[in-house]
């Protein structure tokens, strides 16, 4: 086949409909399918898919190349011409039962597809025709969801979007607007009041909140897919893509006031205790297990709980999502909270006054699902994120981590406490009524990469 | 030499013996041979590029050993901070700075070091010598590591760092580990996250924080220790195997005890040259010692045809594998070109040097502490071995 693009093109029309077949396919071809879409449809139509030779059969396993989102590696084995010919001879010892030839089988076939070059490809599939009659419906309910949202019509909105759900049973978008919704008509979250009237569209949760009986305010943020590391500095290399699900994080850290009123005592002697605001001044000399402590009284107290440290990711998360605080710190103590300008979501001193216990030990990244970074159970160094309020501005940059031992104290090492999204009618026998740590990392890979901005509804 | 060999990493165990001239499990033919399957197999492309480093190597007549677990290659000799106290000029607050005629010295010896293959250069800001030496090596500066110790900062990093671009090494001293040490620890790890400074770490005398350091101080890349052939202590092993089993740089400060170590030389001809007039001083002012010590070390040394006590001291130390780099200080030309030149036939002490080194040795614990300067008789009370 001299012009295997135009062979192509009759493939087009099942990579779009995805009958069982290709499914199939792309669960066997894993990690490959997550970029090379087109070539795991071609090769779910070939012999090679009927006889199991999958992609590291001719690429290798290539676990470079798959761990490098920044396609930096490349796979272990890329043949071309003569080289994809004795590939082929590897298995096909025999002559060309057709033209008779050996070691030139890429000049009629395609080299992921080996179709029949003289059967022409059906183009037209019923299962297709379903399909897209069940995607237009689901457009249709989406979109009507959407403006019924836009008129707070929020039953309506409901309707439709479990109307969409009912269509696509486990789309994401419909679960999340559908989600969105049930917040909307019963608003409220165990342990807190809502400050405003502002909610985030995508998320349906009170941007600003309060805890109930301690004057704590906490802002959503709303998570997202965000480019995670740095390649400037040496333990936040490399840089990868992350999912953070939306939490509450303190407004400020934790002040001296607000740490008398959750531990009942003074945790003693301070750095900035002895100015007249000593009771509005982060509170230092915390260590990480102390850290923990405070969240663990808390959900004592609060309905719900569900408070706890941020993990790294969340850190990071609501530091690059705010932007550049435009701080400068280069203090000899730390200074009373919310003084100077907050970041864009509305948090203050992320980028200094105090360092902030994470959740997170300080293992090498890239950061995954599931490798124990925020299990109770790990030893070693503990992850401090911001900078500190003798540090100069240029010290600090949201993806510098800084790792301590968990029972040191040192005075510019403070924290900001962060809380899951705890709802009222998920209580009950809710794993998160007791929750002081995250169970297991919020972070993982997307199939699909979306790096960019965050949306910041209202 | 088989071809595994040279995938083994370079191991550099340390037993020593209880007399401090004796030689270390691991000999320098030894050592150099590892070295060499390491050198052979990499040009054979035998060794992956994730394979063991090179331990040393040589260029000119200068030997670079790798430094730690970092990927930097110091000069085995490097020059030390301390400035001629003979030029010094008060400058307020315990600042001193150097006369115009001595800091020219200082600057003439620093760049013929540079010249000889000195890599790295200490240098303090509180005896006014940052400035000179940010202008001395500023088109040189990719050729050369600084390394500096100071009141560890913030403010002080930064305005290192406007200076000389970024710090090789940054330091402070410590003997005990107090909130004070870890909180300026904590600095300087920020700032080596910050990628102002490439390697950290501490310089010490005392050997309990020599392993503190060791076990609590979190990414410690190098340790300053006062080692010579006089004060090695018997039970370093310890702290030395461990240093090493952590891949800590090692660099050994005070390698001729402060430059006393000519006093020991009976061979120093008085009224020779004006810098042995204090020489000359001190013994007429010590304790008189036997004769035949005297003429025992004489004769010991004369073996060794055109080599001084103070070459041998500093083979001593340029033969210990694990040593990094040995720290001088140098105010006379003549004294890096004997440094140097002690350097440059770096092989095993020869029979005729341990014993000269034994000799001193025995000749210096009869004088006590009387051969060191008033503010470091200190070290031999508690560093002989």
């Amino acid at each position: 086949m001299k012009f295997p693009l135009l062979w192509s093109l009759f493939l087009l029309p099942p990579v779009y409909g995805a009958p069982a077949q290709v499914d199939d396919a792309r669960k066997q071809a894993g990690e490959c399918a997550r970029c090379h879409a087109i070539a795991v449809v071609e090769w779910a139509y070939s012999k090679h898919y009927e006889a199991g030779t999958d992609c590291k059969a001719c690429h290798g396993a290539s676990r470079g190349h798959v761990a490098d989102e920044r396609n930096n590696v490349k796979p272990d084995r890329l043949p071309h011409q003569a080289a994809i010919a004795e590939l082929c001879l590897g298995c096909h010892e025999k002559e060309c039962p057709k033209s008779k030839k050996t070691g030139s089988c890429q000049d009629c076939h395609h080299v992921h597809a080996l179709v029949d070059p003289q059967k022409q490809p059906s183009t037209r599939d019923e299962r297709l025709e379903q399909l897209e009659a069940r995607r237009q419906r689901y457009s249709q309910l989406m979109q009507a969801g959407d403006q019924h949202v836009k008129a707070r019509k929020w039953e309506a909105a409901q309707s439709a979007f479990r109307g969409a759900l009912r269509e696509e049973p486990r789309d994401a978008a419909a679960t999340a607007r559908l989600k969105m919704c049930e917040r909307r008509i019963k608003p409220g979250l165990a342990g807190f009041e809502s400050v405003g009237s502002t909610f985030d569209e995508a998320t349906g949760l009170p941007l600003r909140v309060r805890v109930v009986g301690l004057d704590l305010p906490m802002l959503l943020v709303p998570g997202g897919d965000y480019d995670m590391g740095s390649d400037q500095f040496a333990n936040a290399k490399p840089v990868h893509a992350v999912r953070v699900e939306p939490f509450y994080l303190a407004r400020h850290e934790l002040t001296l006031n607000e740490w008398v009123a959750i531990m009942g005592s003074n945790p003693g002697t301070l750095p900035g205790q002895n100015s007249p605001q000593a009771g509005q001044v982060p509170v230092g000399q915390v260590s990480w297990n102390d850290a923990l402590m405070v969240a663990q009284k808390l959900n004592e107290r609060v309905d719900g709980g569900g408070f706890r440290l941020p993990t790294e990711a969340e850190w990071e998360c609501a530091a690059r999502a705010g932007g550049e605080s435009g701080e400068a710190f280069d203090l000899t103590a730390p200074r009373a909270v919310e003084q100077g300008r907050p970041n864009r979501l509305g948090f203050f001193d992320l980028a200094g006054n105090m360092r902030e216990w994470c959740a997170s030990r300080m293992l090498p990244y890239p950061c995954r699902a599931g490798d124990g970074r925020e299990a109770s159970d790990e030893s070693g160094l503990c992850v401090l994120r911001g900078g500190a309020y003798s540090e100069p501005p240029g010290w600090y940059d949201p993806a510098i981590r800084h790792g301590e031992r968990p029972t040191r104290r040192l005075p510019w090492n403070g924290l900001r406490l962060a809380r899951s999204i705890v709802e009222k009618n998920s209580l009950a026998g809710s794993p998160l009524a007791n929750l002081t740590r995250t169970p297991r990392a919020p972070v993982h890979f997307p199939l699909t990469q979306h790096p960019g901005a965050f949306v910041i509804a209202e | 030499m088989k071809t595994g060999d040279a995938a083994k990493p370079v191991e550099v165990s340390l037993h020593m013996k209880s007399h401090p001239c004796s030689e270390a499990s691991v000999t320098r033919r030894d050592f150099m041979r590892r070295c060499g399957a390491g050198l052979l197999g990499a040009a054979l492309g035998a060794t992956s590029l994730a394979g063991p480093a090179i331990a040393e190597y040589r260029r000119g007549g200068m030997i670079y050993r790798r430094f730690g677990r970092t990927d930097l290659y110091l000069s085995l000799l490097s020059f030390g901070a301390h400035t001629d106290p003979a030029d010094r000029i008060r400058a307020g607050s315990g600042k001193t700075v150097l006369t115009e005629a001595g800091q020219a010295r200082r600057e003439r010896i620093m760049a013929r070091a540079l010249d000889l293959g000195v890599n790295l250069f200490d240098v303090y800001g509180s005896e006014g010598q940052w400035a000179p030496a940010a202008r001395l090596f500023k088109e040189k500066r990719n050729k050369v590591l600084i390394s500096l110790a100071h009141e560890c900062s913030p403010q002080e990093v930064d305005s290192a760092c406007r200076l000389f671009g970024h710090v090789d090494l940054y330091r402070f001293c410590s003997d005990s580990l107090d909130a004070r040490t870890l909180e300026t620890w904590d600095l300087l790890r920020r700032a080596k996250e910050a990628g102002k400074i490439r390697a950290i770490g501490i310089s010490t005398h005392a050997e309990r924080m020599m392993m503190t350091a060791l076990t609590e101080l979190e990414d410690l890349d190098f340790l300053f220790f006062p080692y010579n052939f006089i004060h090695a202590r018997g039970d370093y092993s310890q702290f030395l195997a461990e240093a090493i089993r952590r891949q800590v740089g090692l660099i050994a400060m005070k390698p001729l005890a402060s430059g006393s170590i000519v006093k020991l030389d009976p061979r120093v001809k008085m009224r020779t040259r004006p810098e042995f007039e204090t020489v000359e001083l001190w013994r007429q002012n010590s304790t008189p010692v036997p004769f035949a010590v005297v003429a025992e070390l004489t004769k010991t040394l004369d073996r060794l045809a055109d080599e001084t006590l103070c070459m041998a001291a500093m083979r001593f130390v340029y033969s210990r594998p694990f040593v990094s780099s040995t720290i001088a200080g140098m105010f006379e030309d003549r004294c890096l070109e004997d440094n140097y030149r002690a350097l440059t036939r770096y092989a095993e002490l020869k029979k005729e040097e341990t014993a000269v080194l034994e000799g001193a040795s025995r000749y210096a614990s009869m004088l006590g502490a009387n051969w060191l300067p008033p503010h470091y008789q200190w070290l031999e009370k508690e560093w002989r071995a």
